[in-house]
Parts: C-alpha cells; sequence; structure tokens
C-alpha cells in the first residue's frame, strides 16, 4: 500500500518534471514567436528542474533498473563470484554516494551561509540546489535495497533494463499491431 | 625543507586569445618570474572547469583562487557594482578608467567582503554597442524588437525602457538564434561581436557605445588572508601590471576588431547623430531611477562626474 | 600514475557490473581524492552544474519524448507502408524500402535502437514473408537502423557540439549528405546483391495508391518538417524544436492517428456522420482529450517510459562531466595530446589513431558517454592539426554508429537478436558484412571531408558569409 503510494508518487513526479520543462520551453516559442514576447525567468526553472529530474530520478532509476551497464563479463562467471562482485558493486555505488553526500551537505552549506538569491527567482539558492542531498539520500536508500536482495538471494544484478529492452517493448507492441492487419493468423496462434 | 609553492587556479570562461585570456597568460609569467617556487599559476580557459554561472560559488568553496567575471555577474552578490550597467552613464572608457581609479571606485572593490569576496581590480572589455537585424538609428527602431540580454535586471530595464523585449538566453543559443532571425538582436563590446562572429548574421551595428562590459578580478577573502602580507603585496602588484597590461590590449582590440568588422562588410555601421543620440539617451536614462535606490545616489553622482 | 587509477578504476567498476553513470562518477572522485587538492564540495558542485547548466542538453529528453510518442506503433506502420509503395516493385526492392523506412523514421527520431526496433520489426518479417533469407533481412535493418544518430536530428550530435562548443545546427547540416549517402550506398549493395542471388520484387501498387499512403504518412513526416523548419525558419533553436517535436509527438499519436491514450479507436468521421457534426464532434472530444490524457495509463506510460531513458542518459552524461572535470583538473588531455603530437602524426595518421581509439571504445560503451569523454581529448588536437570540428564530429557519430554493431556491446544487436528471436553470435554473423561496409564508408568520411563539410559550407556562403 505504502508502496505503491511512494511507486506514485516518483512516477508521478518525475511526469510532472519532464511535461514541465517540456511545456515551459515550447511556451517560450508560443511567446516569442506568437506574442513578440519573453519568460524571463523561464530559463533559469528549466535548467533546475532538469537538476531535479535527475538527481530525483537516479534512484528511481536504481529502482526500476533503468540505469545501463556491462554485465557481460560478470554473467560469464559463476554465479557465487557473480553474487559476491554484485554485492562488491553495490558496496562501491554506497560509497560513490557518501561521498557526494558528503561533499552536497558542505556545499548547501556554504550557499546558506552565503545567502545569495536566484538570479531571476526570488528564492535562496540553496533551496533548490537542495535536491543534490535528497537525491543522494534516496539513492543511498535504493541501493541499500537493493544490496539487501541481492545477499537473501532475490536479486542477482542491477538488472539493466538497457535502450536495448525499451526498444524491445516497442517492438512487441509493433508486431502486435501488425499482426491485426495481416493474414497470418498462425503467427497469432503460435503466441498465445 | 622547501615549502610546496601556493597553488592558485585562475579559472575564465573565454579563449587564450582574448584580452582577459592574455591578462590571464600574462599573470601567470609575472609570478613565475618573480615569485619563482613560492607560487604556481595555473590558467584554465574556455569553462574548462567551471562556467560563468558556478564560478563564484567554486571559488567560495576554495577550489579556484582567481576569476575575473564581468560585472554584471555579481549583482546577487552587491547591487551596488550594478551601477557599471547603467546605460549612458559613462562617455567613453576615459570615463569609466577614471572612476574604476577614484576613491569610489576603489571603494566598490571591498563591497563584495560581506560575501567572502575581494575585488582585485577591473579589467576592460569596452564599450557596448547595438547590433540587429535592421538598422537601428532612433529608440523606436528598437521598440518590439527582441534582444538577447545577460542576466541582469538593469539591462532588462534598459531594453523594456525603449518598448524592446529583452530575451535571456545561454550563450551556446545566441548565434543560431539570430541567425535564424529568431532573435533581432543583442548587445556587446567590438571584440564580443567580432570573436562570436555575432556581425556575420547581424547585417547592422549601431555605434551606440551605450554602456560598459567591463570584468572584475576576484578572489576569496578566506584565500587571499591566509597569504603572507609581503606574497599578497607581491602578488597584487604582478596582478595590477596583468591588468594594465590586458587593458592596453582590450583598447587595441576593440579598435582593430571594429576594423575587421568594417572590413569585412557584412554589417553596416551606423553612426548616430547627436540628436539620434540624444533620443537614446532620453529614453533610457528613466533606468537610473529606477536602480537609485539599490545602487546609492552617491555613486551615480560620482560616475556622471567621471565624464568630466 | 593518474592516467592508470583513473580509467583502472573506471574499467573496474564496468566490468563488476556498475552502472556506467557510477563507474564514472566513481573512479573521477576517487582520482580526486588520491591525487588532487580538489574538494568535495567542489566535485558535488561540479555535478549540479553538469545537470543544472547545459541547455543544450535539455534537447535530449526531449527528443526522446518525441520519440516515444511516434514510436507508440502506429507512426512507424504508416511510414513503412509509404516506404514500401515508393521502392517495393524495384529487384530486392523491400529491402531498399527498409532501408528508406530507416532513413525516413532516423530523421524524426535521434536514436538508433529505437530506429530498429520500429522498423524492424514489420520490415524483417515482410521480407522474410517475400522469400529473402532472414538474415539478410535482420542485417540489413540492423545496419540501416544506425543512421537513427547520423542523419539529424541526433541526439550523438548535440552531444557533441555541447561538448566542444560547436553549433549544433551546423553538425545537423552536416550529417545530411552522409547520411543519405550510406542509405544510398546500402541500396546499391542491395541491388548488387538481389541481381546475383535473385531476390524477389513487389508489384508497383499505382501512382493513387502511392499517393495514398503518402499522405497518410504526412503525419509523422510532418515532424521532420516541423523541427528543420523551425531551426531553419527562424523560430527556434535545436533545444527549443526539440520542445516543439515532443508536443507535436503527443498530438500526432493521442490527438491524430489517436493509436493510444483517451481518443483511442474513435473515428475522425462515423459512419453517417456529416462533416459539421463531426467537426463538432472531435473538437468538443479532444479539448477533453488533454486534460484526460494526464489520467490515461498509456499517455502517463509513454512519458514514464521516457523519463527512465532520459534521466539514465542525463545522469550518465553529469558523471561523464566529472570524469570530463578530472581529465581536464588533471590535465590528461593535455598529457595525452602531447604525446600524440609528439609523435608527429600528420592529419591522416592522427585521424586513424582516432578511429581505432573510437572503434576500441565502440565495444563497450554508450555513444553520449564515449562522445563526452573522447571529444575533449581530441577537439584541440584537431583543430591544431587542421582538421575541421565539425568533420570530426561527424567522424566520431560514424564510429558511434559501427559502436551499436559491435560485440560485446551493441544496442542495434540487442534489438535485432529480439526482433528476430536469434541468438547473438548469428545476429553478429548476420551484421557482418554490412559492418564491411560501414567500414568502408568511415574511411570514406574520414578521408573526403567534403562530404561532411559541402552542405553547412555551402548554407554559409548562400546566406553570404
Ligand atoms: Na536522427
Ligand atoms: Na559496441
Amino acid at each position: 500500500m505504502i508502496k505503491k503510494l511512494i511507486s506514485n508518487f516518483e512516477e508521478g513526479f518525475l511526469s510532472l518534471l519532464i511535461v514541465s520543462m517540456t511545456l515551459l520551453v515550447f511556451a517560450e516559442v508560443v511567446a516569442r514567436f506568437g506574442f513578440n514576447a519573453g519568460i524571463h525567468w523561464a530559463q533559469e526553472v528549466t535548467l533546475l528542474m532538469s537538476a531535479w529530474f535527475v538527481l530525483f530520478g537516479a534512484s528511481y532509476g536504481v529502482k526500476v533498473g533503468a540505469h545501463i551497464g556491462v554485465d557481460v563479463f560478470v554473467k560469464m562467471l559463476p554465479s557465487r563470484i557473480h553474487r559476491f562482485l554484485t554485492v562488491l558493486a553495490i558496496v562501491l555505488c554506497l560509497i560513490y554516494c557518501f561521498l557526494f553526500l558528503y561533499g552536497s551537505w558542505i556545499y548547501i552549506e556554504k550557499l546558506i551561509k552565503i545567502g545569495i538569491e536566484l538570479e531571476d527567482v526570488p528564492i535562496p539558492r540553496w533551496m533548490p540546489t537542495s535536491i543534490l542531498v535528497i537525491g543522494f539520500v534516496l539513492l543511498i536508500v535504493r541501493f541499500l535495497q537493493l544490496g539487501w536482495k541481492v545477499i537473501i538471494g532475490q536479486a542477482d544484478g542491477f538488472h539493466f533494463a538497457d535502450e536495448a529492452e525499451e526498444s524491445m517493448e516497442i517492438a512487441k507492441a509493433l508486431k502486435e499491431s501488425s499482426l491485426g492487419d495481416t493474414d497470418s493468423n498462425k503467427d497469432k496462434g503460435d503466441k498465445s | 625543507a622547501v615549502a610546496a609553492p601556493i597553488e592558485i587556479k585562475f579559472s575564465h570562461v573565454v579563449a587564450e586569445s582574448t584580452p582577459k585570456g592574455q591578462m590571464a597568460l600574462k599573470f601567470k609569467e609575472l609570478v613565475d618570474e618573480r615569485l619563482a617556487g613560492k607560487v604556481k599559476v595555473e590558467v584554465f580557459p574556455s569553462s574548462q572547469l567551471f562556467g560563468d554561472g558556478k564560478e563564484l560559488e567554486a571559488m567560495l568553496l576554495g577550489d579556484i583562487q582567481l576569476i575575473a567575471p564581468s560585472l554584471s555577474k555579481f549583482q546577487k552578490y552587491t547591487p551596488e557594482l550594478q551601477v557599471f550597467d547603467l546605460p549612458f552613464l559613462f562617455k567613453d572608457m576615459d570615463a569609466v578608467e577614471r572612476f574604476q581609479q577614484g576613491p569610489e571606485g576603489q571603494g566598490l572593490l571591498s563591497s563584495l567582503e560581506s560575501k567572502g569576496l575581494i575585488g582585485l581590480g577591473y579589467l576592460h572589455n569596452g564599450m557596448k554597442q547595438l547590433s540587429a537585424s535592421n538598422p537601428l538609428r532612433v529608440p523606436a527602431d528598437a521598440a518590439g524588437r527582441k534582444f538577447r540580454i545577460m542576466t541582469s535586471d538593469v539591462l532588462q530595464a534598459q531594453f523594456e525602457a525603449v518598448e524592446a523585449v529583452p530575451l535571456k538566453k545561454p550563450f551556446s543559443e545566441v548565434f543560431t538564434l539570430l541567425q535564424t532571425r529568431a532573435i533581432d538582436g543583442q548587445e556587446n563590446t567590438w571584440s564580443n561581436i567580432y570573436s562570436q562572429k555575432f556581425f556575420e548574421v547581424q547585417p547592422y551595428i549601431t555605434e551606440s557605445n551605450h554602456g560598459v562590459l567591463d570584468y572584475l578580478v576576484v578572489t576569496s577573502t578566506e584565500f587571499w588572508m591566509s597569504l603572507d602580507d609581503d606574497l599578497r603585496v607581491e602578488l597584487k602588484k604582478a596582478l595590477s601590471d596583468a591588468i594594465a597590461y590586458g587593458n592596453g590590449i582590450a583598447d587595441e582590440k576593440a579598435n582593430e576588431d571594429k576594423q575587421q568588422i568594417i572590413d569585412s562588410n557584412r554589417s553596416e555601421i551606423i553612426t548616430l547623430t547627436d540628436t539620434e543620440r540624444q533620443q537614446w539617451v532620453d529614453a533610457m536614462k528613466p533606468v537610473w531611477k529606477q536602480f537609485e535606490k539599490d545602487i546609492g545616489v552617491q555613486l551615480i553622482n560620482a560616475a556622471q562626474a567621471a565624464n568630466q | 600514475m593518474t592516467i592508470a587509477v583513473l580509467f583502472i578504476t573506471l574499467f573496474f567498476c564496468m566490468f563488476i557490473g556498475m552502472p556506467i553513470a557510477v563507474a564514472l562518477g566513481l573512479s573521477s572522485v576517487a582520482t580526486i581524492l588520491m591525487f588532487s587538492n580538489d574538494s568535495l564540495a567542489s566535485i558535488s558542485l561540479k555535478l549540479f552544474e553538469a545537470t543544472s547548466e547545459h541547455y543544450t542538453l535539455l534537447a535530449i529528453p526531449f527528443f526522446i519524448l518525441s520519440s516515444a510518442f511516434l514510436s507508440t506503433g502506429g507512426v512507424a506502420k504508416r511510414l513503412i507502408n509509404f516506404a514500401v509503395d515508393t521502392v517495393g516493385h524495384i529487384r530486392g526492392g523491400l529491402a531498399m524500402a527498409s532501408v528508406m523506412a530507416c532513413m525516413l523514421f532516423a530523421a524524426v527520431s535521434g536514436s538508433s535502437p529505437a530506429t530498429v526496433a520500429a522498423i524492424g520489426t514489420i520490415c524483417i518479417a515482410g521480407m522474410v514473408r517475400s522469400g529473402y533469407p532472414q538474415s539478410f533481412a535482420a542485417g540489413v535493418v540492423a545496419n540501416a537502423g544506425t543512421l537513427g544518430i547520423l542523419i539529424p536530428p541526433s541526439i550523438v550530435m548535440l552531444v557533441y557540439a555541447a561538448a566542444t562548443e560547436v553549433s549544433a545546427s551546423r553538425m545537423f547540416m552536416a550529417g545530411f549528405i552522409p547520411g543519405l549517402m550510406m542509405g544510398l550506398i546500402l541500396m546499391i549493395a542491395i541491388y548488387i546483391v538481389a541481381r546475383i542471388k535473385g531476390l524477389p520484387a513487389q508489384p508497383f501498387p499505382g501512382f493513387k495508391a502511392l499517393a495514398r499512403s503518402g499522405v497518410i504518412a504526412l503525419g509523422g513526416m510532418m515532424l521532420i518538417i516541423i523541427v528543420l523548419g523551425s531551426i531553419y525558419g527562424g523560430i527556434a533553436s535545436p533545444t527549443e524544436a526539440a520542445a516543439v517535436a515532443a508536443v507535436y509527438g503527443y498530438f500526432i499519436a493521442v490527438i491524430g492517428y489517436r493509436d493510444i491514450g483517451p481518443m483511442k479507436g474513435i473515428p475522425w468521421q462515423k459512419e453517417g456522420e456529416n462533416y459539421a457534426s463531426a467537426a463538432a464532434r472531435n473538437t468538443a472530444q479532444m479539448l477533453m482529450a488533454i486534460p484526460k490524457s494526464f489520467a490515461d495509463p498509456e499517455v502517463r506510460k509513454v512519458i514514464l517510459d521516457a523519463s527512465k531513458v532520459s534521466l539514465m542518459l542525463l545522469f550518465i552524461i553529469a558523471n561523464a562531466m566529472l570524469f570530463a572535470h578530472v581529465l581536464t583538473t588533471e590535465r590528461i588531455p593535455h598529457t595525452i595530446a602531447e604525446s600524440i603530437m609528439a609523435w608527429g602524426l600528420p592529419a591522416w595518421g592522427f585521424l586513424i589513431v582516432v578511429n581505432i581509439l573510437l572503434l576500441m571504445a565502440g565495444n563497450f560503451m554508450e555513444p553520449s558517454a564515449i562522445i563526452l569523454i573522447m571529444a575533449p581529448i581530441l577537439f584541440p588536437i584537431a583543430v591544431q592539426l587542421g582538421i575541421d570540428p565539425i568533420h570530426l564530429g561527424i567522424i566520431m557519430v560514424v564510429n558511434m554508429e559501427i559502436g551499436m554493431l559491435t560485440p560485446p556491446v551493441g544496442l542495434n544487436l540487442f534489438v535485432t537478436a529480439g526482433i528476430t528471436g536469434q541468438n547473438m553470435i548469428w545476429v553478429i554473423k548476420a551484421c557482418l558484412p554490412w559492418l564491411c561496409l560501414l567500414l568502408g564508408f568511415l574511411m570514406l568520411i574520414t578521408y573526403v571531408p567534403q562530404i561532411s563539410l559541402f552542405l553547412p559550407e555551402y548554407i554559409d556562403e548562400l546566406k553570404g558569409y
């Protein structure tokens, strides 16, 4: 239940960010070309949304296995070694996160101390930048979850859903839709 | 034992061939010559380390020691430096130089101290001109036209004062936008119009000299105060010499680049008559009033006094 | 020493299966901690800069979103029908039609694997049904699919433009002729093979049917006009054009073709409905459909899928920028550049080294990451040797195309294996002869710079610079 709620929030928030970025840039074009006007805060806001999109999304990407990697080598190894290397990889990922979390914290502290605002929007600069801290905390949570799953044997790797796999889904959908208007009912029978 | 030399990373966002790039290299040369073994300067041009949106913050974190952003970049650090963005405040570069070297100009160098920054000197780029896809002779010619500006409230107000549409667009997109006429014009110094190839896509350049685009060489208070007094004096001296060298190049380069643009025959250069110029002044001067509170009347008066 | 640590950490991290993004970031930060005085805070700042200060990179999520809407089925199918009607009657024509379909799809999408997936499903099956050997069909489509990044718009070119500050629109222009040329070379090769092997031809459907399928495919083809038109017609920059393309992709898939979303299955004109009432009904339904889209599971899935790919790519890019930042602070490009310069290679020799480096990198890595790492190293040397940055960019893109087809990591190989249901070895064999063609094409692109430079320079000249 809570899991579903969190999942919905993550997906909704990411979709909202990418759609808002697109529409804001689109609106700028419309404003400039259609109404001879500019949106003076659009550039800064769009760019900050892109930072939130990436840094918030990184942990979601771990959850759904969206990040790509090279797992051809480890897959050739015996499963015990494979498992060990995956745990090692997750530990290294955690080290990466903690180093950046620490660095981000110092950076945010400095921004709070200087106390300057964004260029075009009257809010303190540390606020949008705080996604660094939020993002790495979330990333740590996701890597810990993944590590636990690997240790108890529920998962054996990062499950890279690479672009190839994404495209495969498209391919499957296409195949289904194309079967609708061809005469090959035989293929259909094979599938089911 | 010999102590390791103090490392100074000088980061900037322009090419090595520009006056700023040359000034940075001169500084390195002078320090190598005078403070060999004590201080080591490394220059990183072309935003190699940090872009101009983040170099100030990176300096405050202590990872670079010298930068020279344009004065408009400081508007969120201190409103006073916005004085340099005011339109038609300075008659020419000599007036700018007099003001910068005068007591008020030198006083401004320490206006950033509360934010942890120290200004070490002004570096010239030059007076700004207006370029556009249509000839701009009077303010009415600019009305309804789209101009790209740097992020600066004063510059935004300046274009709104002539009923033009100021647009903030990243530098990386400006050329394409000008080329395709998605944006009508922009303001810049002769050397930027030349080096960024804007003159290739802007058929008209009005020699308006309506504002100044200069840089401020800054360091962080924390780094500067950590140095020995003698060393600080030596470094300041080397920097002043390098700045003087850079300013000499800047003046020369502005004239050279202007001539190159004229020789290219790609843009027509429009010289304003006195009455035309006065119309621009009358239209844009209300901007002073708008920012008087932020900047301070005394500062504006002192800047004006430098014209005589 | 620094170089060794950086690359060994990177390769080790990648070898044990870490996400590429984290592998890049961790090797960078480890190198910084060991060899430099830089603080972790400034590395974090750099990461934030990499995600928040590169306006040009925003074109990546926008084009992916646009491709996601276009890949939902109908658009790709309509483009293929048009291609079959156009060239299907020539001997080997169906294979040529597949190449042309790939070229058309490449002109609206910026991604190679998506091109293979979208075109391959229908075309490979179609060719097999018409009597072509399956390996022949698979090889053709897997290769033609790589055109996705050579024919503009191209995500890889945008990344190159961002990394080297050359103009994105000039890069796009420069990719146009090489893209057409490679399509043509593939078609000629197909024709020769078709003659020798006696491959079949389809009957010509007649001009009426051709015109009809052309009109139906227009909705998809309009995107080409919208993207290129808005850039060259003075409406938008490439990044903005990408946003326009995404919005258009939504409208064409959801409102126009109605393959997905709240209007799925609703006809433009019902039987017996007159034009006026159809127009009124459609207008009302469209206005309703836009807010309904936000809740529609199919539309949401398209957006979410685009988000996943985008954030994955942008996160790699951000970390690759850190990697490049370390290379820069440690002056590693300078060191490599100086040692290569010290070999005293002439331009042609340098280009051989470049191609070997890139082909090696292409075996393991994703194109955007390769470009971001290699471009800052190669760019300054190339400039010094008098090689045009745009030309270098096209050479890099063609190398990346080949990388899509080389094991162990080749996205097009994976997709093709999936479509055909064959194993990797079979796919690699199927692609090999065509891969040789691509290598020949790379030589041509490398040593005849005019192929890349003619169009951008000609356009500059037209405009009188
Ligand atoms: Na493309
Ligand atoms: Na490969």
